[in-house]
């Protein structure tokens, strides 16, 4: 299925660069991925799954690659969706008579393209994001694990700014903040010990100076040895040895971007950026098993979301 | 030329990891990518350790906090709060040692002793426990596990009646340096530095330290422990790590007796060397392979001149080796099902003229290969089966089969029922012992000559334990029911041989003696509040098992009580107190009294410019002295100050 819509990408791609770019007929989507990955893919054929959906013919929703808008002039369209930051970059950066939605990106990823492009964030550039608001990690980790009353976070580059919005959230909820912030070139280790002898739950934050593929290994296991729980940011991470993430899936990112659009085509304006409403929750069992923990997936969800709800 | 030297340099600081120690790479935005990427899996199948109410049998964890609150100054000491543990602090007949449920002799050698993995009994002094014990500093220590009971089933023959696993501290937990030394009453003189450093790709440690008394009162001097210990793990990709460890052990004591002609004062010297190196690469999240290869290297010298006949010395030195090439593969085949198996070939040679009358190397090969299914039967019941079979050029043919059966009854609440069958065999010295005592060529005397009959001990271990956690008191109790049937325990007897100088009498070692032990043990740990900590243990044996010919075997109980207490000002004081009732001396034929023992540790922590340090004051046996394996050998109350530094 994935094999078969990438192909359909990559041919609609190719038949409007055949057709001369610009000069064909103007579309009213026009969907912009950063690359042409499994992923992106997902988000795009959501998006357009929900546009048609609303009416609009499958030819009427263009998707492109990064590479392939910058090779030809823009293509007119009614509404601009970039799926990814270098899209969204791109898309910032261009001159465009229509209003762009940036999603599959993190909200530091949609400000860096903002203040990259000296844009506001408004109607008619504004953003769907990909990572999940402070304050639903912080239910989801009281859900999950009632005893545990204080929370580490490490920060970085990347993620120090946050800082003054951990604290808020933290205290909204009177769990306690334990928070280091790791200088850019030191190792994560010192500060990530100082943190586990604190606290009860670790809340990763993606920061690619915390969390990456070669200090991932460390992290986790210097947590598991502590006992001390990850709470992550992506399935990825659950597989790898994290307690439990929560996380929008492409598709339901792809699916709330084309529910926005559609409601934008219908004449209402794209609104202020914002998290993703749906999410998933995913639980590593052998992990909650081996620290005497015993969490279900679908409860947990229902009860973030009702508590979602009823605030 | 120059260019090539660079070459090696480089190479030689990228496998210590130095190279990328100043260039750290600039960190990247963060994007969707560190949403959407693949990390590679870290808490694989055989890295997540089965919960406590999962394995197969009891387990004690004494872990860092009670390691370094509890003061001792050898793994040997802290064996004393383990629910069932008989513990010598003596150095005279090999090292500090415990025993679990048997008796404590001179080398205790009926249980396993691991350190990472590896086994470090000691194939020189016939299989003792007593200088594995001291292969690492304490401080390098992560957790020991006790394995209670019977497990040769997981960890070989030697795990007879219990297995001690030391692991060491992650080398990513120790990097910087740390210093520490300690002065004190008994001549104490510990010290110890540490260095670690890495980066994400390896991470390294060298730690070098030493411990040194003047030993027991009334035994023969000092006793003094020197180690050096390298570890280096890294991350060859993201699915191989290496492990790199290797070590030495000098343990110098002060034994025998002054005007004992036939057991004169003196120091016995043991080196024991070795070097490890472990290969793990993750299969993915449900499957694991580990290989294993080290190589262990003894040396003992004890040696002294026999004054009533000069020119004879009387010598029990010589040297020993072991070999081990081991895998394993974990694989968890369902949610339901867990698999664990492997093989390992062991080669053990040991060769001294005075022990063996001969300079050729006795050699024993081994083969094992060794399998555990952990398989959910239900929701609530969990099947541990499993065995080991091994075969050996000194033991035949063994198989150690296992079951044991967890069943959930509430949350919190586990049942547990397990049936084990073990074997020790022999060690080469019970099998081919050949002491004689020549002068200018003449026999003049025999000891140990064994006539080579020897065979495997045998034991069938029975119990039932059950686990309860109450995580609304911090409360955590283990109690265990047992019975262990003991056949053929390998004894020293004496008989006629004549020709063989002296009396015309030497010592063989036979399967003499069958014994059962029953009775029940537990264990509680208890937080009452966040910064307090008690851990308490009792033990009750009765046990058929003669520990001399001249006394009866009577039931035997024992107790531990641990309190630890953070307190304000970054202080904390931890008080310990163990208990055994009346047994036998190991090292003499004579009833020792019923002990305790109670030692005191206050500390409190201490910054110096940017180093943290501490400082402790220890106190060891608030008490009145009491005799440790002879009547004349006393262990009084010692002081110690203790200062370390670490950035």
């Amino acid at each position: 299925m994935k094999r078969l819509s990438r192909r359909l990408l990559l041919s609609s791609g190719l038949a409007w660069l055949a057709a001369g770019g610009a000069r064909a007929a103007e579309s009213a989507v026009v969907i912009v991925s950063s690359e042409r990955s499994a992923a992106y893919q997902e988000a795009a054929s959501a998006v357009q799954g929900e546009l048609v959906r609303g009416g609009l013919a499958p030819r009427e929703v263009l998707q492109l690659t990064a590479a392939e808008w910058a090779a030809a002039a823009p293509p007119v369209a009614r509404l601009y969706v970039a799926l990814g930051a270098e899209a969204a970059g791109l898309l910032a950066r261009s001159e465009l008579k229509a209003p762009v939605l940036c999603t599959l990106l993190p909200r530091a990823a949609f400000e860096r393209a903002l203040r990259d492009s000296g844009r506001r964030a408004s109607n008619q550039f504004t953003a769907l994001y990909l990572n999940q608001p402070l304050s639903r990690q912080f239910d989801l980790a009281r859900l999950a694990l009632p005893q545990a009353k204080r929370v580490g976070v490490l920060l970085g580059a990347e993620s120090k700014g946050q800082q003054a919005q951990l604290e808020e959230a933290a205290e909204a909820r009177n769990l306690k903040l334990v928070s280091a912030q790791v200088q850019p070139q030191e190792p994560v280790f010192g500060e990530l010990r100082k943190i586990l002898e604190e606290a009860d739950v670790l809340l990763a934050l993606a920061d690619p100076q915390i969390y990456n593929s070669s200090s991932i290994q460390n992290v986790l296991l210097t947590s598991f040895r502590a006992r001390v729980p990850m709470l992550a940011f992506s399935p990825a991470y659950v597989r790898a040895g994290a307690l439990l993430a929560v996380y929008s899936t492409p598709t339901q990112i792809g699916q709330q971007a084309g529910v926005m659009a559609r409601s934008y085509l219908q004449g209402r304006p794209l609104g202020a950026p914002q998290y993703p409403q749906e999410f998933s929750v995913s639980v590593n069992e052998h992990v909650a098993r081996s620290l005497g923990l015993h969490l279900e997936v679908p409860t947990l969800t229902e009860r973030l979301r009702r508590l979602e709800k009823g605030s | 030329m120059q260019a090539r030297h660079l070459i090696h340099l480089s190479c030689l600081c990228a496998t210590l990891g130095l190279a990328r120690l100043g260039c750290a790479q600039t960190p990247e935005a963060v994007s969707e990518k560190d949403y959407l990427g693949d990390v590679p899996v870290v808490l694989s199948v055989s890295r997540l350790p089965q919960r406590l109410d999962e394995t197969p049998g009891s387990v004690t964890i004494l872990d860092r906090q009670m390691i370094r609150m509890s003061g001792a100054r050898d793994v040997a000491d802290l064996l004393r709060l383990v629910p069932g543990f008989r513990v010598s602090n003596s150095f005279e007949s090999n090292t500090p040692q415990g025993s679990y449920h048997m008796g404590l002799g001179d080398y205790s050698n009926r249980m396993q002793v691991m350190v990472d993995g590896r086994s470090v009994y000691s194939v020189y002094m016939q299989g003792g426990t007593g200088p594995g014990l001291q292969t690492v500093a304490l401080e390098d220590i992560e957790r020991i596990e006790v394995h209670r009971g019977s497990n040769s089933a997981a960890y070989g023959a030697r795990a007879f009646l219990g297995t001690i696993h030391i692991v060491t501290r992650d080398p990513v937990e120790t990097q910087g340096v740390q210093a520490q030394a300690a002065r004190g009453d008994n001549g104490i003189q510990d010290s110890l530095v540490r260095l670690g450093w890495g980066n994400e790709s390896g991470s390294y440690r060298i730690t070098a330290d030493r411990r040194a008394d003047l030993g027991l009162a009334g035994a023969a001097g000092p006793a003094r422990v020197h180690r050096l210990n390298v570890r280096g793990d890294v991350r060859a990709s993201n699915v191989d790590t290496l492990e790199f460890r290797a070590g030495q052990a000098v343990i110098d004591a002060g034994v025998g007796f002054e005007g004992d002609t036939g057991n004169a004062q003196r120091t016995r010297s043991n080196t024991a060397s070795f070097v490890q190196l472990d290969w793990r690469r993750s299969l993915g999240v449900n499957e694991d392979l580990s290989v294993q290869f080290s190589h262990t290297d003894e040396r003992v010298r004890d040696d002294f001149p026999y004054t009533p006949l000069a020119g004879l010395t009387i010598d029990f030195g010589g040297r020993a080796a072991s070999d081990n090439l081991s895998f394993q593969h974990t694989v968890r085949t369902s949610d339901r099902v867990r698999l664990l198996w492997g093989g390992e070939l062991r080669r053990e040679s040991i060769a001294s003229r005075p022990l063996f009358n001969t300079d050729s190397a006795f050699v024993t090969d081994f083969t094992r290969v060794f399998g555990n299914i952990e398989w959910r039967l239900h929701r609530d019941l969990l099947l541990n089966a499993g065995g080991m079979y091994e075969r050996s050029s000194l033991g035949g043919e063994h198989v150690a089969p296992r079951v044991m059966l967890n069943w959930h009854l509430a949350e919190g609440h586990t049942l547990r029922y397990g049936l084990t069958q073990a074997f020790r065999p022999p060690s080469t010295y019970e099998k081919y012992s050949n002491v004689r005592y020549y002068l200018n060529g003449v026999l003049q005397d025999s000891t140990d000559v064994s006539r080579g009959n020897v065979a495997a001990e045998k034991i069938q271990a029975r119990e039932i334990g059950y686990l309860a956690d109450f995580p609304q008191f911090g409360l955590n109790l283990d109690f265990r029911v047992f019975e262990e049937d003991v056949r053929g325990v390998v004894k020293r007897q004496e008989y006629s041989l004549p020709g063989s100088g002296g009396n015309g009498k030497a010592y063989d070692y036979i399967n003499s003696e069958d014994f059962n032990a029953h009775g029940h043990e537990y264990q509680i740990r208890w937080q009452p509040w966040r910064s307090g900590h008690i851990f308490f243990s009792q033990t009750f044996v009765d046990s058929g098992q003669s520990l001399s010919g001249t006394f009866p075997t009577r039931p035997y109980a024992a107790m531990a009580l641990m309190v630890m207490q953070q307190l304000p000002q970054e202080a904390s004081l931890a008080l310990t107190y163990s208990q055994v009732d009346a047994s036998v001396f190991p090292g003499q034929n004579l009833q020792s009294p019923a002990m305790s023992r109670t030692d005191l540790r206050l500390a409190k922590a201490v910054r110096l410019g940017k180093q943290r340090g501490e400082v402790s004051l220890v106190v060891q046996n608030l008490g009145p002295a009491y005799p440790d394996f002879r009547s004349d050998f006393y262990f009084r109350r010692q002081a110690y100050l203790m200062l370390r530094l670490e950035n």
